[in-house]
């Protein structure tokens, strides 16, 4: 995928922050969105519980992109609220050259299957 | 102008005062593609036992980010950006960010994150690494 200037605009704009030709830190968010074959998301209910960025370079518009999203780790806890199902999601974004970008990890967490029946 | 530089342990950085709309939930859903309708449709919202539709998590982590940059401007770069996200953000909550410094080197500056709403409760906290440019 390439970093393309439109997208970052309209991103700048609806977070609120003046467009510099800079890439906002959690635009590597936006990649979370992509499916992730035989995995289906979003769960109802599920909500964000975490997430870490870790940045190798600064991105910049136009840079071109690899990346790779995989499921880290399911497991399931029971806290206050009933039992959660939480999911790792982990992206790593490389450039043209192989370099390690950025890696990302997302915690989601879903109500229980058992809970919710 | 201050310098990063400056910046001493535990000393505050300047915080970002942010109040979402229905609107900025809807532009940053066409913005990133995150049409899960928890953060666009009430009763949905409702019927998944969350009191009305929130506010994207990532849209939180978005003026986090924002407080950041402001802050850090052409001396240095995130390097590493952690948060948790606490309690569920709704439209119109008043959100403030805020940080300070918890460690520093030579080259690194190690950030404590926390926003919080008009009820005083955190709405997320985290972590920043950012690096000094030499």
């Amino acid at each position: 995928m390439k970093i393309k200037l439109e997208d970052v605009r309209r991103f700048a704009e609806a977070i609120g922050i003046r467009f510099n030709d800079q890439v906002p830190a959690t635009f590597v968010g936006t990649l979370v969105q992509a499916n992730i074959p035989g995995v289906e998301l979003p769960a109802p209910g599920m909500i964000h519980g975490e997430q870490n960025i870790t940045y190798y370079r600064p991105l910049c518009v136009g840079d071109s992109l690899n990346y790779k999203k995989c499921v880290k780790d399911v497991y399931e806890r029971s806290g206050k609220l009933g039992k959660k199902m939480f999911l790792v999601l982990e992206t790593t974004g490389y450039d043209l050259a192989g370099e390690l970008v950025f890696a990302s990890s997302s915690v989601l967490i879903a109500p229980s299957k058992e809970e919710g029946e | 102008m201050k310098s990063l530089l400056d910046y001493q342990v535990s000393e505050p950085l300047p915080i970002r005062e942010w109040v979402p709309s229905d609107l900025q939930v809807r532009q940053y859903a066409e913005a990133t593609g995150d049409f899960n309708p928890i953060h666009l449709d009430d009763d949905y919202a409702r019927q998944a036992g969350l009191e009305g539709a929130i506010v994207h998590g990532m849209l939180t982590m978005a003026q986090m980010g924002a407080m950041l940059t402001d802050w850090i401007g052409e001396e240095g770069t995130l390097s590493k950006f952690n948060v948790r996200f606490e309690q569920l953000v709704r439209p119109n909550d008043k959100i403030t960010c805020s940080g300070s410094i918890k460690a520093r080197s030579k080259n690194t500056l190690v950030c404590i994150l926390e926003a919080s709403n008009d009820k005083k409760e955190r709405v997320l906290s985290g972590l920043a690494y950012v690096m000094l440019k030499s």
